[in-house]
Parts: structure tokens; C-alpha cells; sequence
């Protein structure tokens, strides 16, 4: 089976020369969840954007060390690339930069080069999805956070990526806007890879978890097994989310303390 | 000075069912272009002109039931080109009637203005723009400045704010540093912010 | 500066209208042509930006305050032609969406600021900064050219306004350019003051500007820029600050649209700039602005002495 995203040894440095990515390895299958976990600095951002091919700026002759749906991406594919792969950025007005909610929502489609009734279908669709039909004549800076960010979201759904790309989905939501937006994440059907410092939210959505550290990544397994290793957590800037600490009816059993090879089945995993 | 408040609408209403608001937005621009022209340049002597215009904008007030305050408030703040002209009228020769005609036509033009900005979401005007073939680069500057003023107002104010509550010093130079840092460190946020727009912009297939 | 509707006649405002129109789609091309696709969220970002700078503060005395109006700033920041489509952004936005300058001033308000103001202080800090050099020097730069943009609009304003016949030129001229050499001072210190700050933050946003190693850019928006201000100068500003006494009031008779002559209400407030020992007004008006523009000159360079300090001993006399 082709892997959705396959990283073989993914190395970068930022202009200056920080290094900021170093031998990243990390496969996901499609249909996959997976929550991507690491302090400030560590890299998340950065390796999000080698996803759909912003970053580096440029690429290398021979090769690069990434592909999406077994297709590496390269200068001259990007535009096939980001048809596939849906990228929410952390900061919700860098992303609605059009008039109003509807023509931002319409932006992908037509740069799909679809026609205007298909373009006006899919844009419908995409604020049914996320809940913001009644908003869609509004300009963006009328919306609050949370609607910034399911607008976000309708714009990428517009475009039916086949992987969802989400950098800090929930950061600066209110606990209704975090509710909402995480059982709309549930209900997508993508392949999902959510960088976050929501310990919950990857508990609740994310049935495996990556920690990266250092631009290295360091731990990548069963979310409930990892998030609950409380020195491995505290080790890389992050800590035992309290999710874990009290017996959650969707979650893990106690048991699982002692297992950490064990992967326990999540109840919240529901097969659609 | 100008009024920061964007021209609000009818929330959530569909538009459909207001008067005025509903009407097509190139009419709208057309008429207040031939309204704002006409009073221009109309001879003085032409007052049926401007009492025409007068009634017209106050109609269209009405029935779009829309706010009468901003204009209101821009009028009586007079323009210091008004009260430029009013002061050069009394020293040179040309009377004082001049002005005043001048101070109408100002006034009538403005508050068409403001009705235009008021009854059309700019998303419609950005349209219009474009059908008439304005160059796209030119509307999409626009697009984006109008998008991003708010936000960038916002961040001004909350950098001010913040300065000046870590502000003991009252000299008047240390303000204008102090003014000049905001002012400098906004030019720099805005340069950042236009990279990651350019890179939402990438993601989704732009060109 | 922004003329509301009302004051320009019609064939003012199809001049500046004809004028601006040629101007901004000049410029226009030359940023299609030169800016990188990355670069062109930054108009528009850099017009919300100067939309948002205009409102910062600066206290002036009272509860009075000024306002960075920024064309010559944004000019050295991105580039004349950018600034022009900047500047011109600003200008369009105000004009219908905050009533900020009339909508058939547009056209004049576009030919002041948005050309006369930008590419005019860009050409004077051009031509400073080759002079001048360092940090300290673009600062002095950007001093002055923020003092002569401001003047150089506001002459043009006055000349369209005596071309309308709203506000005589004698009048008009010494009251615009009077106010303005005023505010020109704080548009220029402001300037200075903000290009100082980036310089300290972001020395890498500041384009590569020449210094006593010229480099000389491209001729070709210089000479197109420089033709359009010219017109313009010539039709509003050239009939009027005629050398001879009595050209003032025998163009404008001739032209047509003098105003009647009345005894006025008050004495003459405005005084032909006189000074002593030479007798043609004329001339007179042009020494007293060359040498107030000396003056402004050399406060220029003793400002940026004050504010940025001294860069290294290589540093030789000053002036």
C-alpha cells in the first residue's frame, strides 16, 4: 500500500543556518491519524511546510525526501501536490485573505480551473460541512476564532484533499470553538496530520502520536502509550495530558501503565 | 482624520430583503459617480440641482434605514479645506458667497460618498472593479489592503497599548521614538505576514 | 492634503485625473514587470500597513498630534513604482470607503501624493543618499525628502486649487506651502525616525539602496514619473509663480478666470515673500524657498547626527 506521506530521512536548515530538521523519518498510511507533539522550536511547523511543498525553497536535484501518495515532490509538481494535500496554517487571517467567507471558500476550486456552477457547489458544500452557510456573504474580520478557523477548514474541504495538513488547529479557541472544531476534525475523511500543543485533542482524535524534538523525531507510537510515559513527555517539553490521569470512558485502561508495547484499541477510534 | 469603523451590515440578513442594500452594486456606483460629478461641476446658480440631490440622498437614506450619524458627524467636523477656503474668501476678493456654495457641494459629494460605502459591502464594489477591467493587480491590492487594515489596526493599537503602559517617561521625544518603534515594528510584521499570505495563497494553487 | 469635491473645476479634475491615470498605470507595469510573485501580497499589505500608520500619534504640542502621511517612507522601503501603487491604494480606500478627498479630487489627490509626494521625495533621497553616507546619511535622506515631498504636494495642491479658481494663488500658494513647510518637518522626522527603527530591528527589509558606490537603477521610471510631475507642474503651478510682477493677474485674466477685483474684507494677510535688496518678487519667492529649503537641509543632517550615533571612526568632517 502506498504510504499517504513518506518522509526518508527529511534534513533541512533555515536560511541562516539553524538547523532545524535532521533525518526526519515518518510514514503515515492512508486514512491515518496522527497527532505530531513537541515544544516550541522544535520543528513542527517547519516539517509541515516541506508537506505541501512551500518549503525548502529550493529543491534539490536528485531526489527529495518527501513524497505524497508515492509521488516525491519536487519544483515541478507542486501543483499536483497541493491538490492532494490540505494545509491549515496557525494563523487564521494569513489564510482568509478574500472579501468575503464565500469567495475565500471559492478561492481553491478556481484555481482547480473548475467552472463557476461546480466551484458554487462545492462551496456550499464545504460551509454545510463546517457549519458556516449563514455566514458566508460576512468578511472575514467580522469572524469570531472559532469561525475563522472553520472557515479555514471549508476552504481546504473545497478543494477535497485527499490529506489534511493541520498546524494548531485549536490554539487561541474558546472551549465552544475547540468542541466544535474537534468534532469536526472527527467527522472529515482525510488523512489527518495534526501538529498541536492540544494534548487532549490528540488523545481524543489521533490514535498515534509523534513527538518531535530537536528536529529530530524521538518517539512514534499509540497515542495512550506515549502520552502516557509522564518521563518521556516531561523529557521533551510537553507532560502527561490529565485526560489520561482519571479514567476516561472513551480511553485507556489503567493497565496500559505497564504495557507500553501494547496498543490498546480506543474506543473513539469508530470505523466509518 | 478618517472614521475606522467598517461600513457594517445588515448581520446575517440576507440582503435580499433590505431596500437599497439589495440593489445592484454597479448601479449604485454609476449613480453616485453622475451624482458627485453633476454636483461638481454644476453652476453655482443651479440650486434646483442641489436640493434635488439633497432630497434624493435623504430618500434613499430612509429606505435603506441605514445610520445617518457618520455623516452627520463628518459634516460638522469641518474640513480644513472648508474653513481654508471660508478664511481666504474674507481676506481676497470673490466674496463670501463663493464658499459657501463650496462648502454644499463638498458636503452633498460627501454624504453620497459615505450612502454609497454604506448601502455597498465592499466585496461587491472589488466585483464591479473588475468587470470594468481595472487592472488586476491594482484590485487585488486593493482586496487585500481592505482585508488587512482591521487587522493591522488592531496591532498597532495593541502595540501602542502596550508601550504605553510601559511608559514613565513623558518627554515629548521619548513618544516620538516610542510612536516611531511601533510604527517601524509594524512595517515588519505586515513584510512577515505578507510571506505567510503569499504561502496560504501557494496552498491552495495560486500562481 | 486630501481635496474634498467641490473645490477642483472639471477640466482640473480631467487633468490630474488623465495625469494620475498615466502615472499609476505606468507604474502598475513596472511592478508586473520587476517584483518577484512573492512579493505581491506585499502591496497590498504594505497599504494596510500605511492605512494603519497614518493613525499612530505623534504628540506635537497640546493635545495637538501628527500624522505620518509616509509616501517617501514607503518609496524608499519598496521602490518608487510600488509606492506609487501603494500610495494609490491608500488614496482609493479612503476616497470611498472613509470620505477621505473627494471622489473627482481623486484624480488630484492620486497626482500629489501618490506621484508628486512619492516619486519626487524618492528622486530627492536618491539623490541625498549618494551624498551622504552610512546610516546616518540615509536617514538625513529620508529627512529632507519627507520635507520636500510634502512641499512639492503641497505647491501642486495649491496650483490645481488657483487652476479652479477656488482659491487665488497668491493666497493659496503662501498658505499650502506655508502650513506644509511646517508639517513637512515632522513628516520628515517621523520618516527618518521609522527608517531608524527598521534599520535597527530588520536591517535585512531595507532594499539595497546606493551610497557613495552608485549603482545606478533603471532610467526608464525616473524619466516617465519625472515627464507626468512635470506636465503637472507645468499646468497648475508655472502660469502662476510667474517671475514678472504682474504675470499673476495678467495670466489668470487672460485665462480667464480671474475673480473681480473687490476692495478685500481685511488687509492682505499673505505678503509677497520680499527680501531685501532685490526687487523682483519673483525671484525673491524663489531664493526665500531655496534658502528655506538650505535650512531644512541642514537640520536634516543635525538630526540624523542626534539621533543615530556616530558609526565609526572613519567618520571624516561633517558637511
Amino acid at each position: 500500500m502506498i504510504p499517504a506521506i513518506q518522509l526518508t530521512g527529511l534534513t533541512y536548515a533555515y536560511p541562516d543556518g539553524t538547523a532545524a530538521l535532521r533525518e526526519v523519518r515518518l510514514t503515515v498510511a492512508p486514512g491515518e491519524c496522527v497527532g505530531l507533539l513537541g515544544p516550541n522550536g522544535s520543528g513542527k511547523s517547519t516539517l509541515l511546510r516541506h508537506l505541501n511543498g512551500i518549503l525548502p525553497e529550493r529543491f534539490p536535484e536528485a531526489g527529495g525526501a518527501v513524497a505524497i501518495q508515492g509521488e516525491v515532490v519536487a519544483a515541478g509538481n507542486l501543483g499536483v501536490i497541493r491538490r492532494q494535500v490540505g494545509l491549515m496554517f496557525q494563523d487564521a487571517d494569513d489564510q482568509l485573505f478574500c472579501a468575503t467567507v464565500r469567495e475565500d471558500v471559492a478561492f481553491g476550486p478556481q484555481q482547480l480551473g473548475l467552472g463557476p456552477d461546480e466551484v458554487a457547489a462545492r462551496v456550499q458544500h464545504a460551509l454545510e460541512e463546517v457549519g458556516l452557510v449563514h455566514l458566508g456573504h460576512r468578511p472575514p474580520h467580522h469572524l469570531s476564532s472559532g469561525e475563522k478557523r472553520r472557515a479555514c477548514l471549508a476552504g481546504l474541504l473545497a478543494c477535497a484533499p485527499s490529506i489534511l495538513v493541520l498546524d494548531e488547529p485549536t490554539s487561541g479557541l474558546d472551549p465552544r470553538g475547540r468542541r466544535e472544531l474537534i468534532a469536526l476534525l472527527r467527522s472529515v475523511r482525510a488523512t489527518k496530520l495534526i501538529a498541536t500543543h492540544d494534548l487532549e485533542l490528540v488523545v481524543e482524535l489521533c490514535p498515534r502520536a509523534v513527538i518531535l524534538d530537536g528536529g529530530r523525531i524521538i518517539a512514534d507510537g499509540p497515542t495512550a502509550a506515549l502520552l502516557d510515559d509522564e518521563p518521556l513527555m516531561l523529557a521533551h517539553g510537553l507532560e502527561r495530558p490529565h485526560i489520561l490521569q482519571h479514567r476516561h470512558p472513551h480511553e485507556v485502561k489503567p493497565e496500559t501503565r505497564s504495557t507500553k508495547s501494547e496498543a490498546p484499541a480506543p474506543a473513539s477510534e469508530r470505523a466509518r | 482624520m478618517t472614521v475606522l469603523t467598517p461600513p457594517s451590515f445588515a448581520s446575517g440578513d440576507p440582503r435580499a430583503n433590505r431596500a437599497v442594500l439589495c440593489w445592484p452594486a454597479a448601479a449604485k456606483m454609476a449613480g453616485a459617480l453622475v451624482l458627485i460629478a453633476g454636483t461638481a461641476v454644476v453652476p453655482a446658480g443651479w440650486k434646483l440641482w442641489f436640493a434635488g440631490v439633497a432630497l434624493l440622498l435623504g430618500v434613499v437614506w430612509a429606505l435603506g434605514r441605514l445610520p445617518p450619524g457618520p455623516v452627520l458627524r463628518r459634516l460638522l467636523a469641518l474640513s480644513p479645506f472648508v474653513a481654508g477656503v471660508a478664511l481666504a474668501a474674507a481676506w481676497s476678493p470673490g466674496g463670501v458667497l463663493d464658499w459657501k456654495i463650496t462648502a454644499l457641494r463638498s458636503g452633498l459629494c460627501l454624504a453620497t460618498v459615505i450612502l454609497l460605502a454604506q448601502a455597498t459591502p465592499f466585496a461587491e464594489m472589488l466585483a464591479v472593479m473588475r468587470r470594468v477591467h481595472v487592472p488586476a493587480l491594482l484590485v487585488t491590492t486593493i482586496a487585500l489592503m481592505h482585508r488587512y487594515l482591521f487587522v493591522l489596526a488592531d496591532e498597532a493599537e495593541r502595540m501602542r497599548r502596550a508601550r504605553a503602559s510601559r511608559t514613565f517617561t513623558t518627554g515629548r521625544r521619548f513618544a516620538w521614538w516610542a510612536a516611531a518603534t511601533v510604527v517601524g515594528q509594524l512595517f515588519v510584521r505586515a513584510t512577515e505576514r505578507a510571506e505567510r499570505v503569499y504561502d496560504a495563497m501557494c496552498a491552495r494553487g495560486w500562481r | 492634503m486630501h481635496i474634498p469635491d467641490g473645490f477642483l473645476d472639471a477640466k482640473t479634475a480631467l487633468a490630474t485625473g488623465a495625469l494620475s491615470v498615466a502615472g499609476l498605470g505606468y507604474a502598475l507595469r513596472e511592478v508586473r514587470r520587476e517584483l518577484p510573485p512573492r512579493r505581491v501580497p506585499l502591496l497590498g499589505l504594505a497599504a494596510a500597513f500605511l492605512f494603519a500608520a497614518q493613525m499612530v500619534n505623534f504628540p506635537v504640542m497640546g493635545g495637538t498630534s501628527g500624522h505620518l502621511v509616509g509616501g517617501a517612507l514607503v518609496a524608499v522601503l519598496l521602490g518608487p513604482a510600488a509606492a506609487v501603487v501603494v500610495v494609490a491604494t491608500v488614496l482609493i480606500v479612503q476616497c470611498f470607503l472613509f470620505a477621505d478627498g473627494g471622489v473627482m479630487a481623486l484624480g488630484a489627490n492620486l497626482f500629489n501624493m501618490g506621484l508628486t509626494a512619492t516619486v519626487g521625495g524618492y528622486a530627492v533621497y536618491r539623490g541625498v543618499a549618494r551624498l551622504l553616507p552610512g546610516l546616518r546619511g540615509r536617514v538625513a535622506a529620508l529627512a529632507f525628502a519627507g520635507w520636500c515631498s510634502t512641499i512639492i504636494a503641497a505647491a501642486a495642491c495649491a496650483g490645481q486649487l488657483a487652476w479652479s479658481g477656488t482659491v487665488a494663488w497668491r493666497v493659496g500658494f503662501p498658505a499650502m506651502v506655508g502650513v506644509h513647510a511646517l508639517i513637512g518637518l515632522g513628516e520628515g522626522a517621523v520618516s527618518a525616525l521609522v527608517l531608524l527603527a527598521i534599520a535597527r530591528t530588520r536591517p535585512d527589509l531595507l532594499p539595497d539602496q546606493p551610497g557613495i558606490a552608485a549603482t545606478p537603477g533603471r532610467v526608464g521610471p525616473f524619466v516617465v514619473f519625472g515627464l507626468l510631475v512635470t506636465v503637472g507642474i507645468a499646468l497648475f503651478v508655472a502660469p502662476f509663480a510667474c517671475p514678472w510682477p504682474d504675470g499673476l493677474e495678467s495670466v489668470a485674466t487672460r485665462l480667464g478666470f480671474n475673480h473681480p477685483v473687490s476692495s478685500p474684507l481685511l488687509p492682505a494677510l499673505a505678503a509677497d515673500y520680499q527680501l531685501p535688496g532685490i526687487t523682483s518678487p519673483g525671484l525673491a519667492t524663489a531664493l526665500a524657498g531655496a534658502t528655506g529649503a538650505l535650512v531644512v537641509f541642514l537640520l536634516a543632517i543635525g538630526f540624523s547626527r542626534l539621533v543615530v550615533p556616530r558609526e565609526g571612526p572613519a567618520l571624516k568632517t561633517e558637511n
